[in-house]
């Protein structure tokens, strides 16, 4: 076997590679379902805070809403809420939300379960 | 290029191609970090409306509600909030948790906020002069200043209380807020007729409506007959109206019905014999009609 056909094979073989690649990445990749909530993009994990801190106004259950922000994450309920209203802030949401997210924030500081 | 060669290089691309698929799919698949709510599990999927639900019984946003639901991608939103209610009921869920999803799927039936709330309203004023406090547990916490102007209100009507957070080891306890569902007069019987529907056999259906004739959802109901008793609601088959309740009776047995809500009690009911035309006899079912007077 002749070198330039070496290369030949070896430049198909690359060829194959980014192709595969990029059909694998790009063109059909693989699709997530059964996703847990840690994942979802940031506003949605923040509006997802924000509903438990509604909700929080309505009955002032401090276990069921640590309960309700148990699942985005290992992290404390109290970082989960700080995070949420550290963007809150950051992107201009209303002072009646903020002021919401406040309230659970202490509420979570103060909670021990 | 020998036939041979040519079958070497096409060899080569299609081993490369399975590499880099194999590479892709299994060794380093596309990694979701941003995803959106529609691809959650089931069981996540059903905490989100519970949260949603939650949120709209504080805030009465329903179009906010509408729109957060849509994010989860169900084909039919009304009917996954009421699925889920009866599946939560089903399970051992008390009604008070399963209340708020059976509220927001009326009201989007309705297209209306039906159940006007009226939250005690914490105090935005605070008469605490220039209170500044930073909240920060933890160090990764960021530092969020509250600071409350002190201006002081001449007339409230509840005791002020400073809302401020506090630190000290003694929580102060936080209102708590009852439920505001008021169903006013007694529920009374105004319609009872016997029907025969081959499709609805031995069917009970319950419709109770208020003074102005609005369907009412929320009431509860107890059947008791002399081997068992079952309790049910009105509003979890919204597409056959919010104050709707069915129960499916069995023959020769009697009926009382409770009306837990506004006390109304209808004792004696039980499923007549229907016969079709060609003889064919099966249990036909009956509708109770309540209003408040």
């Amino acid at each position: 076997m002749s070198s330039s056909h070496l290369i030949k094979i070896f430049i198909a073989l690359a060829i194959g590679i980014a192709l595969g690649l990029i059909y694998g990445w790009v063109i059909d990749p693989i699709e997530y379902v059964d996703v847990t909530p840690n994942i979802l993009r940031q506003d949605y994990q923040v509006d997802y805070v924000l509903m438990t801190a509604e909700g929080f106004q309505h009955d002032f259950d401090s276990e069921t809403a640590a309960r309700k922000l148990a699942i985005l994450g290992s992290e404390s309920p109290a970082i989960i809420t700080a995070n949420a209203l550290e963007y809150a802030i950051a992107n201009n949401f209303t002072e009646t939300e903020i002021q919401y997210l406040q309230t659970l924030l202490t509420a979570m500081q103060t909670y021990s379960p | 290029m020998t036939r041979n060669s040519t079958l070497h290089i096409i060899l080569a691309l299609l081993i490369g191609l399975g590499l880099g698929l194999a590479y892709s799919w299994f060794l380093s698949p596309v990694t979701y970090v941003d995803a959106n709510p529609s691809i959650l599990r089931a069981d996540f999927k059903d905490q989100y409306r519970v949260v949603i639900a939650a949120s709209y019984q504080s805030t009465q946003d329903l179009a906010r509600a509408r729109a957060r639901l849509s994010l989860l991608g169900d084909a039919d939103p009304i009917g996954a909030l009421s699925a889920q209610a009866q599946r939560m009921l089903a399970a051992g869920e008390s009604f008070e948790k399963v209340r708020p999803l059976a509220q927001l799927a009326t009201d989007l039936q309705l297209g209306y906020v039906s159940n006007l709330n009226t939250p005690t309203p914490l105090p935005t004023s605070l008469n605490t002069p220039q209170v500044e406090s930073t909240v920060g547990g933890t160090d990764t916490s960021p530092n969020v200043t509250e600071e409350a102007q002190g201006t002081s209100i001449p007339t409230l009507f509840f005791e002020q209380t400073p809302f401020v957070p506090t630190f000290s080891e003694t929580i102060t306890p936080r209102p708590v807020a009852t439920s505001t569902l008021a169903f006013g007069a007694p529920f009374a019987l105004v319609g009872q007729e016997s029907f025969c529907e081959p499709s609805k056999p031995a069917l009970m259906q319950l419709m109770f409506m208020d003074s102005r004739r609005n369907q009412v959802a929320g009431v509860e109901i107890i059947v008791t007959w002399n081997q068992g008793e079952d309790k049910f609601f009105t509003g979890f088959k919204p597409e056959l109206g919010n104050g709707y309740a069915d129960f499916v009776m069995q023959a020769d047995t009697i009926y009382n019905i409770r009306i837990v809500t506004g006390g109304s009690f209808v004792p004696n009911i039980s499923a007549s014999i229907c016969t079709e035309p060609n003889g064919f006899q099966y249990l036909g079912g009956v509708l109770l009609t309540f209003q408040q007077p």
